[in-house]
């Protein structure tokens, strides 16, 4: 297939199945709480309505860098689109649009002025002190496999086995990354209710539903780097219910779980990772 | 010669007499994306800040002077630009010496604010950031000494790790924690972020996750998979 068309798609198809599997765990949890909940399609209504407001612009924001950051966020989510699916290149390059990531929560909070983005960029620091270090699971997968790329641990994986079964530690601190970039995660403390929207809650219209956008795109790039490094080669059906089956689990435990306050988050996510990665090396070197 | 670092292939490299940068897709990334935000940054006004008024019920704007700005902008664009090199350069003391000065700047960019919290947790960071330079060049001398030789794709041919390469790995992951005061480091650094002047706020958080996720990749290279 030509690559750019390959590229778009690949990028449709992430949008959509994240925007979808966002819905699906608003409707889980509602269920779960006793609520009829939204619609599954909500996220995606949501996005595409934003695409068609007005946008408007605080007098208190830092321009253009209000307004870039939103487009940065979009563009790196594209970028890891085309080193996952795509090409499936480099892991490490996936664990830097991560981090670049965690720089546009903090400066889409911090440059529109608002008291609410400000608490919401302090606490991305924090954050992201926290979620750094689970990322690093990526050295435990490259102890084992040998390689950071992504095309050789599915090899990898097809002659040894899933390497669910050989580093299950670094498995579940991948896994607790995931919960934490979910929306009413425990860990979520960036998006937490008591800020209002965090981060988001000065940006309007077209700007919202690039983050929209980029929101989606990520769920989906990570429950699909999941997949991928832990399980190995999979086909497009397994991949689908693999993402439905995390999402599910996943809004059971926000359904079930308050958010947690900025330092028990991070104390939590901190252990987390001391432990996966301690224990990970140990079970490496049995 | 087809030479690849951790899976990705070198798509270049630009040989400065000793000091040699390379580049691989993940290293281009992050190169990009620094002087893409140092752009920005250097183009970029600062928000004005709204805080409620203690005894009454107005708001209170809090702005970055001019002069303050200025110096600022200059700090956060060196600051952009050490993080660009340490992305893309394959030399070891090189790297250290970029880690030392993005240290040094991130103080200086919350060091012209008038604001007593923020210089406190900048004095802080700073205390930490100096005591971090010991382990970090120690760690870079004690790699030296083990492999005999500070260039990284140098490094990425041997087919063996010693524990004194464990060792200066170890020193000089610590010494890159203190320096960009990333955990356990962090709780001081965070303060600093309370102060207004967005984009180059933005910065000093850049060039710590940036650095970080280019030492995970260095020290992948200096010591070997099981």
């Amino acid at each position: 297939m030509n690559l750019m068309l390959n590229i778009l798609l690949n990028v449709f198809i992430a949008f959509f199945i994240g925007s979808i599997l966002i819905g699906l765990q608003r409707k889980i949890m509602a269920r779960i709480q006793g609520r009829p909940g939204p619609p599954v399609i909500q996220h995606l209504l949501h996005t595409l309505k934003f695409f068609i407001k007005e946008s408007a612009f605080p007098k208190t924001a830092a321009m253009p860098f209000y307004v870039a950051i939103t487009a940065m966020l979009f563009v790196i989510w594209v970028a890891a689109v085309i080193d996952g699916p795509v090409t499936e290149g480099s892991l490490l390059l996936i664990f830097a649009i991560y981090t670049i990531q965690k720089i546009g929560e903090h400066n889409a909070g911090s440059s529109s002025g608002s008291p609410y983005g400000k608490m919401s960029c302090v606490r991305a620091v924090y954050s992201a002190a926290a979620e750094v270090p689970l990322f690093a699971v990526l050295i435990i997968i490259y102890l084992k496999a040998g390689t950071m790329n992504i095309s050789s641990i599915i090899n990898y994986q097809s002659i040894h086995g899933p390497l669910l079964f050989t580093i299950p530690l670094a498995a579940i601190m991948f896994f607790v990354l995931i919960l934490s970039k979910s929306q009413y995660s425990p860990f979520a403390i960036t998006k937490g209710k008591d800020i209002v929207s965090g981060y988001e809650t000065e940006h309007f219209g077209l700007l919202r539903g690039y983050l929209m956008i980029s929101e989606s795109i990520a769920w989906y790039m990570l429950l699909w780097v999941f997949l991928t490094v832990f399980l190995g080669p999979l086909s497009l059906p397994a991949y689908l219910i693999g993402m439905v089956v995390l999402s599910a689990i996943v809004a059971f435990i926000n359904a079930v779980t308050p958010i947690l306050n900025p330092n028990h988050s991070v104390m939590m996510q901190v252990s987390f990772a001391f432990i996966g990665i301690a224990g990970s090396i140990v079970l490496l070197m049995i | 010669m087809v030479v690849s670092i951790l899976g990705s292939q070198i798509i270049g490299i630009i040989p400065l007499g000793d000091i040699v940068f390379y580049m691989t897709s993940f290293n281009l990334f992050m190169f990009a994306a620094a002087l893409v935000f140092t752009f920005i940054i250097a183009i970029s006004k600062t928000e004005t800040q709204i805080e409620a008024e203690f005894g009454s019920l107005g708001d209170r704007e809090i702005k970055v002077a001019k002069k303050e700005f200025k110096f600022r902008r200059f700090l956060a664009i060196i600051c952009g630009l050490a993080t660009a090199g340490a992305m893309v350069t394959g030399d070891l003391f090189d790297f250290t010496l970029f880690v030392c000065l993005i240290g040094i700047v991130n103080i200086g960019i919350v060091g012209a604010v008038k604001q007593v919290d923020v210089l406190d947790s900048a004095f802080q960071y700073g205390l930490i950031a100096m005591i971090a330079s010991t382990p970090l060049f120690v760690g870079a001398s004690l790699i030296l000494a083990a492999t005999g030789t500070i260039s990284i794709l140098a490094i990425n041919s041997l087919t063996y790790t010693t524990p004194m390469m464990l060792f200066g790995s170890i020193l000089l992951f610590l010494g890159v924690a203190g320096e960009t005061g990333v955990a356990p480091f962090f709780a001081t650094k965070a303060e600093m972020f309370r102060t207004p002047g967005s984009p180059f706020l933005l910065i000093i958080h850049l060039s710590s996750l940036l650095i970080i996720v280019r030492v995970i990749e260095i020290l992948l290279i200096i010591n070997k998979p099981f």
